[in-house]
């Protein structure tokens, strides 16, 4: 529970000692977020395989790796949100009544749900530390305090509590069949009855909502939208992230006897996704709706995240990229070309071994969908790629870029190179499959 | 080891031109240069090293029906699902790897040109490169997959930065299409790995299994016709002429010659190797279809006005003739494709490089605006013809010993499928393919003399000037390769007969 506790405590001290220094010292504030994350990261591998609180807290080798991929994730956010919270001027600042390293005291929070979340074992566990994960990500959409992000976060709170409130009536109808809250034991003592498919709707439309699984998604253009862009970016990874642990913990440890029966609810849905998404991001505009549309179909729009932060809001705006900003092209290329699951970066073998499962439970049709899907989805990544490389340069689109900018995106890439190449990761995921 | 060089030295060429400052275009150029003659020389020594070990096994391996790789690297990658870094040589692989470096080498030393952004072009070009290479090496399907993807994307810049024309319509047309058709190969990929119930992507151990009969049915066409995507089948050719008249010289050079021919590769390889029962139900429906490209192609050229154009209908005819001879699933057919692709490849490779060559001098392309260019560039107009001799088939060239082994393919040979009517239909298909010939030489002699022949129209081009060195190594060394071919057969042949022999083995039911 160490990576837990550490960040909680980083949270607190950041809210407190952010009261009592001045703002010119601030950035000496800096280094706590970055510190207590880099500890936090640190203290994941030391953990070992165990049990706690009488069960409803446990680890596992794959817990392990979503941990440091969370923590992971909020670093980066937190090294991208630098210049949105320092950028504020004071004026702004108190007009909007804005404290700015509340962003990050949020983010925090926000991790903390995510990391009980993969390890709860727990009905409630499980459902606090969601709503724990969430309820930061409804005031972080809201951040910008202007009328779209406004809308953004209210629209984000109603459907997040409706979906919330299915989800919790979903898990008390588990806990009323079977008078246990223990996930692997509602697993083993359900019997399939009517009331059972019922609240196992509920839970995968709550699944749905957190995936923005179509014809659950319809929030998720407005949020990514309205949002600061850093936000979204966090939106598109982490909380994916979080939905696809929530989703693993409910379909391999409650539906886990009777998984085959959702096997096609499950892929009907996939391709919905996947085709909808795709077909309706071919014709946005606007690149926030973009990513959002494209994220509807896939998770992981980190790397395009970034290049939003240099408020690039429409397409048009990359034209000729690559010459003004060849690193930052250069990035943003290979980010897309890994989205579209182009070998060798870490989108390929992602994509490869989801189609693999979908081929060994004979969903060839779904592989069919899913291969032509991605050919739809490099249809407008190459579009992009067409404005950063082949389009003449405007002189508008010159924006600074900043060092540490310059070496999160390098990183970003060599990370997603290695992930396609190293099979470490893959095959912690396989293990754990398979066991 | 050696093997493993040939792929990567590419890579590493290009990260050293990635590597040099923008500022020095020569050195990049030197060094692409440099990285694509060194292979040149990698892969004369392996070949040398293929001869050795292949006459270490001596008579054996003139009638071995056992599938034999040689230079073999295997390491386990992906354990879990069966996924291995397999590389090896044998003798097809071996044909298409040197066809490739000859290629490369030429079309590097084509772009001698190339000023506008040079140090992508050439970084892209050598990337494409490293994954035609992986594609031609590779044993396991996986890493197959992953590099023929590697070969295909580049080509998307390589069309919209430097091309000419309509080339982001012809770059996403021609991305999208090859990309459709490897989303073809996937699915059949996988069929492959879990139908076999083998869980291996090793194409050595695949080839050992009894897919049911029915399975192979479907599976077949969909990987034959996802190969068939980029080696320019009959209805799905359409990227070709856009994608090459559109691309810069090298690029077409390349892709031309070298990429259309992964298309034939895959389907010998892996649709028919591995399907033998498929390709039996499916081959005469696809004899058709190529009968169709090999007309379809050639008629397309007579009509042309453009000299890209024009080559790239006459590569969908000849593209046509590989796979006409892969579908009349016997030893001459097969042997034929093989020859073909080697010696289209070079000859394509030719064409394009010259094309780029006199469009650099007279910035026209259209063949009515051309006319007595023999006069004043000797050097570039005797290279086209002979380029154009041997894609009409005249004897002496590698054309004819391709074209020939593949009608006799269609015609005499004793196909495994050719019981009754299905027997009187090759013989059919075949003569009406045969048309083919009388028309290339139509379209390639007229073509060519009003380009060539007569009095100097236009008269800027009275001053023009004959190839530089660079150019005239880079077109020489293919005239010779075409005409060596063409006198001395049995340097591609005693190479190609011992692989293709299992290939016929599993279609005769023999495992």
């Amino acid at each position: 529970m160490l990576p837990e506790i550490i960040v909680l405590i980083t949270a607190f001290t950041l809210m407190f000692v952010d009261l009592f220094l001045k703002r010119e010292t601030r950035y000496f504030l800096m280094g706590i977020p970055l510190g207590g994350l880099a500890l936090a990261f640190i203290s994941v591998f030391f953990l070992s395989n165990r049990k706690s609180f009488g069960g409803q807290f446990s680890l596992e080798n794959i817990d392990l790796w979503l941990k440091v991929f969370f923590i992971l994730c909020a670093f980066v956010i937190a090294i991208a949100s630098f210049s949105f919270i320092l950028g504020e001027s004071k004026e702004t600042c108190h007009k909007k009544q804005i404290y700015s390293f509340e962003f990050l005291t949020i983010l925090l929070f926000n991790l903390s749900g995510m990391l009980f979340l993969v390890s709860a074992r727990d009905l409630l566990t499980l459902y606090v530390s969601l709503e724990l994960s969430t309820l930061p990500l409804f005031i972080l959409t809201a951040w910008k305090r202007d009328a779209l992000s406004s809308e953004a976060g209210l629209k984000y709170v109603v459907l997040g509590a409706l979906a919330s409130a299915l989800l919790l009536l979903g898990f008390s109808i588990f806990y009323g069949l079977t008078g246990t809250m223990d996930l692997v034991l509602i697993g083993r003592s359900t019997n399939v009855s009517p009331l059972f498919w019922f609240a196992s709707v509920l839970v995968i439309s709550a699944i749905g909502f957190k995936l923005t699984l179509v014809p659950f998604h319809m929030w998720a253009p407005e949020v990514y939208q309205g949002a600061p862009t850093v936000v979204t970016a966090y939106l598109s990874v982490a909380s994916k992230g979080a939905g696809l642990v929530l989703m693993f913990q409910i379909f391999f440890r409650i539906f886990g006897a009777s998984i085959s029966s959702f096997y096609f609810a499950i892929a009907l849905l996939s391709a919905l996704t996947m085709t909808l998404g795709n077909v309706v991001a071919i014709v946005q505009e606007n690149i926030k709706r973009f990513m959002a549309f494209s994220a509807i179909s896939q998770a992981g729009y980190l790397i395009m995240g970034f290049l939003g932060g240099f408020h690039a809001n429409s397409q048009a705006v990359l034209q000729g990229l690559s010459r003004t900003h060849p690193l930052i092209a250069l990035s943003m290329m290979i980010g897309l070309f890994g989205l579209a699951g182009i070998p060798p970066l870490s989108g390929f073998i992602g994509k490869f071994f989801l189609f693999s499962v979908a081929a060994s439970s004979g969903f060839y049709w779904l592989v069919a969908v899913a291969a032509i899907n991605s050919v739809i989805s490099l249809y407008y990544y190459l579009r992009i790629v067409r404005q950063m490389y082949i389009e003449p340069v405007l002189e508008t689109t010159v924006f600074p870029m900043k060092l540490s900018m310059g070496g999160l995106l390098g990183s970003l890439v060599v990370i997603s190179v290695l992930l396609g190449l190293v099979p470490v990761f893959y095959e912690t995921i396989l293990w754990t499959w398979k066991n | 080891m050696q093997v493993s060089c040939l792929v990567f030295l590419p890579l590493l060429t290009a990260f050293l031109v990635i590597m040099t400052p923008r500022r020095f275009s020569y050195l990049i150029r030197w060094i692409s240069v440099f990285g694509t003659g060194l292979h040149l020389a990698l892969t004369i020594m392996i070949s040398f090293l293929f001869w050795a070990e292949a006459k270490g096994d001596g008579e054996l391996l003139r009638t071995s029906l056992v599938f034999k790789l040689h230079l073999v690297e295997k390491i386990s990658w992906f354990d879990s699902l069966g996924i291995q870094y397999f590389v090896g040589i044998d003798g097809i692989s071996l044909t298409m790897v040197v066809l490739t470096s000859i290629i490369i080498f030429a079309g590097v030393l084509a772009s001698w040109n190339v000023k506008e952004r040079a140090k992508e072009f050439f970084a892209l070009l050598l990337i494409l490169v490293t994954g035609v290479f992986g594609v031609f090496v590779s044993f396991d399907l996986f890493l197959f997959f992953m590099f023929y993807e590697l070969a295909v994307l580049p080509m998307y810049l390589l069309i919209g930065i430097w091309g000419t024309g309509p080339k982001e319509y012809a770059a996403m047309k021609l991305t999208l299409m090859l990309l459709i058709g490897s989303a073809f190969i996937l699915v059949g990929f996988f069929a492959l790995y879990y139908g076999s119930g083998f869980y291996t992507f090793d194409l050595i151990k695949l080839a050992t299994a009894n897919f049911p009969v029915d399975f192979q049915r479907w599976v077949f066409p969909m990987i034959f016709v996802g190969f068939g995507v980029i080696g320019a089948l009959y209805p799905l050719h359409t990227w070709s002429p856009d994608g090459h008249s559109s691309a810069p010289t090298a690029v077409s050079m390349l892709h031309a010659g070298v990429l259309m021919k992964l298309g034939g590769y895959g389907a010998l390889r892996i649709a028919v190797f591995l399907l033998p029962e498929g390709a039996k139900y499916w081959g005469l429906f696809f004899m058709g279809l190529t009968t169709i490209n090999i007309l379809y192609g050639s008629f397309g050229a007579i009509w042309q006005k453009d000299l890209k154009y024009f080559t790239a209908y006459s590569s969908v005819s000849h593209c046509g003739f590989v796979l006409f001879g892969i579908s009349a699933l016997n030893f001459m057919g097969m042997k034929g494709a093989v020859i073909q692709m080697f010696s289209h490849g070079i000859m394509t490779g030719l064409f394009f490089g010259l094309i780029g060559m006199v469009y650099g001098r007279t910035h026209t392309r259209i063949i009515s605006e051309m006319g007595g260019l023999a006069r004043v560039m000797p050097w570039l107009a005797t290279c086209f013809y002979i380029g154009g001799l041997a894609s009409l088939g005249l004897p002496g060239l590698s054309g004819f010993i391709a074209e020939s082994h593949v009608f006799l393919g269609g015609f005499f040979g004793h196909s495994l499928q050719s019981v009754g009517q299905s027997g009187a239909l090759m013989k059919t298909f075949t003569l009406i393919a045969t048309l083919s010939i009388v028309v290339t030489a139509v379209y390639v002699l007229r073509g060519l003399g009003r380009v060539f022949q007569g009095p100097i129209e236009n008269a800027e081009f009275a001053n023009l000037e004959d190839a530089m060195l660079s150019e005239k190594l880079s077109t020489g060394i293919l005239v010779v390769v075409l005409i060596v071919v063409g006198l001395y057969p049995s340097i591609l042949i005693d190479v190609i007969e011992p692989a293709i022999r299992p290939v016929l083995n599993r279609l005769a039911g023999g495992l």
